[in-house]
């Protein structure tokens, strides 16, 4: 089987070939070893892919298959602004403290109630805004019930990485999968989030067994949290409703966003737009300027040096090997791509694993449908469990270690500021179970729904 | 008119090994000048007599507020007790820990107008003296270029008369 593939489809490895290689597999390890910023090294790679004439500079800025994917971009811009305008009103203190209160001071009921708030979150914001915005909240209740804080920390991280992988915009693996395979918000709820509703109430399970009887606290500090007002939170409640209002409006688009022949990017920077309008701001620069730039241009860096990586053809040879292990079964690649992309997005991330493997799985489908093109090649019902499998893989992995997804980083980073340093090896002791846990249900959900229903 | 004109020569500094607790006392008592008024900051030298940071009241504040209420707005849930619990959990970190470690200061012989641009630019009220050797061997306060400053605007004062 591999060999007809070979022969139909050729490629040479020549000096190209090998320098293009080389760049993506020493940047990819310079990130991995965090001796360099991520964002700078993506941009020297990526920089180098052009300069070196491996990609030229018109096919990194203006070709979708081989470039920046402006979609994923201006998706994350626009909804970082959204988020930036929001937050000063309040609102994501008063949901945190309204949280605390629910759980009426009982410290592991907190944490549960936490877990559930933080995946919902995560599954209409992205999971790095949900846990910038809940973790200083969740050190400063662990404090006033005299806790340990570094559970609630560890869950607000898995969490998140869960609750993310319900929507499109939930976890970046899913935008850039949703651009590249032209799947639709709803095409993400319909697939994802039930094995979501199903993976929530385990995990909550698992945190209970693990630190349910660990938490104590005593009355006078539940009474810290129950005497808390959390509607002194709301400090501009009128850009509060309009953030709101905006935020209802951007969800309802991405909703229909297929039927009404919009991108989810357009949708959002609609919603940006708008909002910034609606705030009538003055002073856009410090809204812009709180945009996490670094995170937009590692995304801009990854884009180019995969694009480098699949014109030389290393992502043809990829999938070649992929398809030789399979052997063109797309049950055995399905499940081979859900564990695969959940060790491999703990180890290296999951935003430049899901970056390589997009280009990958395309490549793959046209092998083995030569014939087809466009929404018939991506859309094959034989291919869409795959897209599927990768982002169950790529999200729940994020799980499996401390630089596994960013919102894990963004989690130990601030912990570590405010005195809790949460280990590498701290972290991987209990996202890895959670992951395989999380990972291995997720499995059986791809196997009964894809495989055995076929709904 | 230069930084050590104006200057308060040093007579009390923390070493990095006090803890806050010792060094909020000698906050307390440090004479400032002739008055003994306790000071809002002193400089933290080594054991070779080298500056290697600052320990001001806003230090001892920072000690007691936890990082992440700089990323929220959780100001008005505070219950009472909390400022208190933390000041008794700090009393016994090195002064090394929680001073300013990047300290601004100025020469000898630097002109005034280089002293206030250091405390406008980088926002302190006070700077540390150096000398030749980079010793501490003042420290010149806010207040007292402050002083020197409106015996201008009232006296009409010159610089050349006064330096006569």
């Amino acid at each position: 089987m591999n060999e007809t593939f070979a022969s139909t489809q050729p490629f040479v490895m020549d000096t190209a070939f090998w320098v293009a290689t080389a760049i993506f597999l020493i940047a990819y390890a310079i990130i991995v070893s965090e001796k360099i910023h991520k964002t700078v090294v993506a941009i020297f790679a990526a920089s180098l892919m052009i300069v070196l004439k491996i990609l030229e500079q018109h096919e990194a800025f203006h070709i979708e298959e081989l470039g920046v994917d402006w979609n994923v971009i201006f998706l994350l811009i626009s909804m970082m602004i959204i988020i930036n305008l929001m937050r000063p009103s309040g609102i994501f203190e008063y949901i945190a403290i309204k949280s605390a209160k629910l759980g009426k001071g009982e410290p592991f009921r907190i944490m549960a109630i936490f877990a559930v708030v933080v995946a919902v979150l995560s599954a209409l914001l992205d999971n790095v805004t949900t846990v910038l915005l809940i973790t200083p909240v969740t050190l400063f209740i662990a404090d006033a019930l005299e806790v340990d804080p570094i559970p609630y920390l560890l869950s607000c991280a898995l969490a998140s990485n869960i609750g993310g992988t319900a929507t499109l915009i939930g976890d970046p693996p899913n935008i850039m999968i949703a651009s590249k395979a032209s799947l639709t918000f709803m095409d993400f709820i319909y697939n994802l989030a039930p094995i979501v509703v199903i993976l929530m109430p385990i995990y909550i399970l698992t945190i209970k067994l693990i630190w349910g009887n660990k938490l104590k606290t005593s009355e006078i500090q539940k009474q810290r949290i129950m005497e808390m007002d959390e509607r002194g939170a709301l400090k501009d409640p009128v850009m509060m409703k309009k953030s709101l209002f905006v935020l209802a409006l951007v969800l309802t688009g991405f909703i229909f966003h297929g039927i009404l022949h919009l991108q989810p990017a357009t949708i959002a920077l609609f919603g940006a737009g708008l909002l910034l309008l609606l705030s009538m701001t003055h002073d856009p620069h410090h809204i812009l300027a709180e945009v996490e730039w670094p995170t937009i241009f590692f995304f801009i860096g990854l884009f180019i040096i995969v694009g480098g990586i699949a014109k030389v053809g290393l992502i043809k040879l990829m999938s070649l090997q992929m398809l030789d292990l399979t052997q063109g079964n797309m049950f055995a690649t399905s499940m081979v791509i859900i564990w695969f992309s959940a060790f491999a997005s703990a180890i290296v991330d999951n935003i430049p694993y899901v970056a390589t493997m997009n280009p990958l799985v395309i490549d793959m489908a046209k092998q083995l449908w030569p014939n087809l093109s466009g929404l018939q090649l991506l859309h094959h019902p034989d291919l869409l469990p795959v897209w599927w499998s990768l982002a169950l893989g790529a999200c729940l992995g994020g799980n499996g270690s401390a630089i596994g997804a960013s919102a894990n980083v963004i989690v130990i980073g601030i912990s570590e500021k405010a005195g809790n340093k949460i280990s590498f090896l701290k972290f991987m002791a209990y996202g890895m179970p959670i992951m395989i846990i999380t990972v291995a249900i997720a499995t059986v959900y791809v196997w009964l729904r894809y495989y055995v229903l076929q709904i | 008119m230069k930084a050590k004109d104006l200057m308060i020569p040093l007579q009390e500094y923390l070493t990095p090994d006090h803890t806050l607790k010792e060094a909020a006392d000698i906050l307390r008592i440090a004479r400032r000048g002739e008055e003994k008024i306790g000071v809002k900051a002193l400089p933290v030298l080594d054991s070779k007599g080298k500056l290697i940071g600052i320990l001001s009241i806003g230090d001892i504040l920072k000690a007691v507020y936890p990082k992440y209420m700089y990323l929220m707005e959780l100001g008005s849930f505070t219950w009472d007790g909390m400022v208190e619990a933390l000041a008794q959990k700090m009393a016994n970190r090195k002064v090394s820990d929680l001073m300013t470690k990047m300290v601004i200061t100025v020469k000898e012989d630097s002109p005034i107008m280089e002293c206030i641009d250091h405390m406008l630019k980088h926002n302190v009220k006070r700077v540390p003296v150096l000398n030749g050797e980079n010793r501490v061997v003042g420290m010149l306060y806010e207040k007292d270029v402050f002083y020197y400053i409106t015996e201008f605007m009232t006296n009409s004062k010159s610089e050349a008369h006064d330096n006569e």
